[in-house]
């Protein structure tokens, strides 16, 4: 950078009264002995002085009592239904995430108990086969499906699913042999 | 500014007047419009009334209004970019007539009267060609006088940002002027 340029850099901290000492000395010696500089800086002094001294623009007279009144007609108006004002949400997430941890610290020692593993267990074991339970002296009277007001020679809905439902023929063939009572029912179809 | 907080309507227009002359004149100066400038000068005191709780006590009142002031005026700008409705040059030199004679200065002769009016509109005109981020820091330091710290603060940008955008401002000043100025030094 030659000795204008770095000259000129400094004219606006110079205007701005911003340059050290060591700089204002340099620089007005370098104005002193640079023409072009000069009118460098004469015609950037000038401008900015135009640019201070432009005329102000006027604001209306009763700009203030007009910016009031629209302040006051900006203020919320009170609100003419009594409406409950809304919490924070912090509070709400808070008292949530504590009403669960109260909850969880009361069900852990339930959980342990043998009810709860039974359950468990239950979920994951297969189905046991029918097992004799016992033998009928004699056969069981055969019950009569039409007294049960169900007609089954018609097609059956099953209902395995609260939503899905399959639509088939009942079918139960029973395995056991004539006369004994399952504990359990296997319907297959 | 404490007792506006407080509500009290008439420290909030003792306010206003206090202000009005700088903020009307940094929209006047930054917009080129003299049409827009009560409405906008109004709103930036409604936005100090409404939020006047917001005001940090023994923060400058000054810098808090004039980066409402700031504010608005960009949105202006660019509400009327949108709207391809730029604003007319001719817009200011109306308005410099408009205030010339109240401020020509009595024992000035008719033509030197000419030349400073001549000046003062080019360089009306030439600062409403500034792009828009140099203009404001420009307005705020060479019309309104504001210290670089102060302008940082109403812009949000760090103290070299704005030192920078007002060498540049100036430097695009004296560029736009250079073809007049020298008309002017010439005998």
């Amino acid at each position: 950078m030659n000795r204008c340029d770095q000259a000129r850099r400094l004219f606006g901290s110079y205007w701005d009264d911003e340059v050290t000492q060591a700089e204002r000395e340099w620089l007005e010696s370098h104005l002193a002995a640079c023409p072009g500089c000069r009118q460098q800086y004469e015609q950037f002094a000038r401008t900015l002085e135009t640019v201070g001294s432009l005329p102000r623009t006027d604001v209306a007279a009763d700009l203030a009592e007009r910016a009031l009144a629209a302040a006051r007609r900006a203020t919320t108006a009170p609100d003419r239904i009594a409406v409950v004002r809304a919490r924070p949400v912090w509070i709400q997430v808070t008292a949530t995430a504590a009403l669960l941890l109260v909850g969880l610290s009361a069900l852990l020692p339930w959980l342990g108990t043998p009810a709860v593993q039974r359950v468990l267990a239950g979920r994951n074991a297969k189905v046991a086969e029918p097992r004799l339970v016992a033998t009928a002296s004699r056969a069981p009277e055969p019950v009569r499906l039409d007294s049960l007001g169900i007609d089954h020679t018609e097609d059956v809905e099953f209902i395995l699913d609260p939503v899905v439902l399959h639509r088939g023929r009942a079918q139960a063939p029973s395995r056991l042999p004539k006369g004994v009572q399952g504990e359990q029912a296997v319907i297959s179809f | 500014m404490g007792r506006v907080a407080e509500d009290d309507e008439r420290a909030f227009t003792e306010l206003v007047r206090r202000f009005q002359g700088r903020v009307g004149n940094l929209i006047s100066r930054v917009l080129n419009d003299r049409e827009s400038v009560d409405d906008l000068a109004q709103e930036v005191f409604v936005r100090v009334f409404v939020h006047r709780r917001n005001y940090r006590r023994g923060s400058k009142f000054s810098t808090w209004v004039f980066t409402i002031a700031a504010n608005l005026a960009k949105n202006e700008i660019r509400r009327r970019v949108r709207r391809r409705n730029w604003f007319s040059l001719d817009a200011l030199t109306e308005v410099l007539s408009d205030s010339l004679p109240q401020l020509a200065d009595p024992t000035e002769s008719r033509e030197q009267g000419l030349e400073r009016e001549q000046l003062q509109g080019a360089v009306g005109r030439a600062i409403a060609t500034v792009p828009e981020k140099y203009r404001l820091a420009l307005v705020l330091r060479d019309i309104e006088g504001l210290a670089y710290e102060e302008i940082a603060e109403v812009l949000g940008l760090p103290g070299g940002t704005v030192r920078s955008r007002i060498n540049r401002a100036r430097g695009m000043l004296q560029r736009k002027l250079q073809p007049l100025l020298r008309k002017q030094e010439a005998p």
